[in-house]
């Protein structure tokens, strides 16, 4: 069975005009468990909407979600996902290890099962010694492998990821991805990583979806036959980013026409 | 060390007290020994807790009132822009009007008793908890909501985990304020219309122009609202924002 089946999904916001937005006009895709696909499309495109209805923040307009067969509803659907926003969004009141924990607390888990956990996922993104600092004694790179860490912390069945380096220096952002590939052979999560970065999402995923402009629809699908661990230097990438780069940019020539 | 260094402000405010009561006359300006024997006089008669006990009692409830009312109308204004825009000029005109008219009016309607005087102080103060509500829910980051309802966490735990923390440092400004404005209030309202309370006991000393008896008593109730900065207000601040603290190196 198909991990996630999205089909058809179409998302539009009524403006306070009564005006209509389309933000996504139609997206399939389709996904096996412990996947790693990249959403690939320009800025403002309407990527983030489609993350937020994965995560069940927003409803889909029309279309259908199923995560391991059963459709994915809005709101508290059974499905757990973890979320990697492009901030940390983590709670500068709380420590590193209490903002991993966060999510654990409503769930079954008892508070020593809780911190252990949380000290786990803590020591997987490399945090071990950070327990107890205070999100903003930590650098962007560092907080953000907390972000990681916090939603690998629920066991989720997939996890969602918006951007999460692009406000990273590079050199950050290369070491944090070597350590996402880590972390997803380690794992075996599904994971969506969505980004506007053509080679970040080449590096990555064994499968990319590029998507158009605003409303959003699949422009173009392609796989990666990279084996992991892959060189940041590795001709294929190159040939495969730029490959991809041809329809993006045709898109953007025939936008500006 | 800040707490030095607050040790040495008030031994520098202490000791230009004593050099100025050797410039003025006792009747102008009495030096720190006489006027803390006239406090320890009051306090020994009695008298002084009783008179410090009534004000303390109509600026603590009084300070109830204006953290109520303000919670509520700046927790309004600052989720709704319809409730903003209706409210916003009824806190202006609160903040604007002189607190002694405030004074006035309760006493001329409730007649010389303590509702007049808690009704007062509850009135002057409370735009200015309003307005630092208003601003701390305004300011409340929506990024970090989103990534709550993300992890699908609970509404209850949302707003205990993920607000209400954000909050503190406004309810603090807030609750700081207020109780400065209702302090001084109170003495205002107890000096025009009060039998009892420092104010009224300030009113009296004035009346004996004994300039001693006034610093005495204004001295009291300022040590009691230090007291209350140092040992409540400060250390429960400290532990809120432990987190800040840490990060400025």
């Amino acid at each position: 069975m198909k991990k996630i089946v999205v089909s058809n999904l179409t998302k539009h916001f009524v403006l306070t005009d009564k005006s209509r937005l389309e933000v996504i006009g139609g997206l399939s895709f389709e996904m096996e468990e412990g996947e790693f696909l990249s959403i690939l499309g320009p800025s403002g495109c309407g990527k983030s909407t489609l993350l937020s209805i994965l995560a069940g923040i927003e409803a889909a307009s029309d279309g259908e979600i199923l995560v391991s067969g059963k459709p994915l509803t809005a709101g508290d659907n059974g499905v757990r996902l973890g979320f990697v926003f492009q901030q940390p969004r983590l709670l500068n009141w709380r420590t590193i290890r209490d903002n991993i924990k966060l999510p654990l607390e409503h769930g079954t888990q008892s508070e020593e099962e809780q911190l252990n956990t949380a000290q786990r996922y803590l020591e997987l993104v490399r945090l071990k010694g950070f327990e107890n600092y205070f999100p903003l004694q930590l650098s962007g790179g560092m907080q953000q492998r907390a972000a990681i860490a916090r939603a690998l912390a629920i066991e989720p069945e997939v996890l969602l990821m918006d951007e999460p380096f692009s406000s990273l220096d590079e050199l950050t952002a290369r070491k944090m991805r070597a350590e996402l590939i880590r972390l997803w052979r380690e794992t075996g999560k599904t994971v969506i990583f969505v980004t506007h970065d053509i080679f970040e999402a080449v590096y990555l995923s064994q499968k990319l979806l590029v998507v158009t402009e605003r409303p959003a629809r699949v422009y173009d699908r392609t796989d990666v036959n990279v084996g992991y661990p892959r060189d940041y230097d590795d001709d294929r990438l190159f040939e495969t980013a730029k490959k991809v780069s041809r329809p993006f940019l045709k898109m953007e020539a025939n936008d500006a026409a | 060390m800040p707490t030095t260094l607050r040790t040495y402000s008030i031994l520098v405010l202490f000791a230009a007290w004593v050099a100025l009561s050797f410039v003025f006359s006792p009747q102008v300006l009495p030096g720190p020994v006489p006027v803390f024997e006239a406090i320890w006089e009051n306090m020994a008669s009695g008298e002084g807790f009783y008179h410090l006990y009534k004000t303390i009692f109509r600026v603590l409830l009084g300070l109830f009132i204006a953290m109520v009312v303000g919670s509520v109308f700046g927790v309004l204004m600052g989720l709704s822009l319809k409730a903003e825009k209706f409210l916003e000029s009824w806190v202006m005109v609160g903040l604007t009007i002189p607190a002694v008219v405030y004074a006035i009016i309760t006493l001329l309607w409730f007649g010389l008793n303590d509702s007049a005087a808690i009704i007062a102080i509850g009135v002057t103060a409370f735009p200015a908890v309003a307005i630092n509500m208003w601003q701390g829910v305004k300011d409340i980051d929506m990024q970090v909501i989103t990534m709550a309802k993300a992890f699908q966490m609970p509404r209850a735990d949302i707003i205990r985990k993920v607000v209400l923390p954000q909050t503190v440092p406004y309810v603090l400004a807030a609750t700081r304020y207020a109780l400065g404005i209702s302090w001084k209030i109170a003495t205002t309202v107890e000096l025009i219309g009060m039998s009892s309370g420092v104010g009224y006991m300030l009113n009296y000393w004035f009346g004996l122009f004994s300039m001693t008896q006034v610093l005495a008593w204004t001295l009291t109730f300022t040590i009691f609202l230090l007291g209350v900065e140092f040992l409540f207000i400060n250390p429960f601040e400290k532990r809120a924002t432990a987190w800040r603290a840490a990060v400025q190196v």
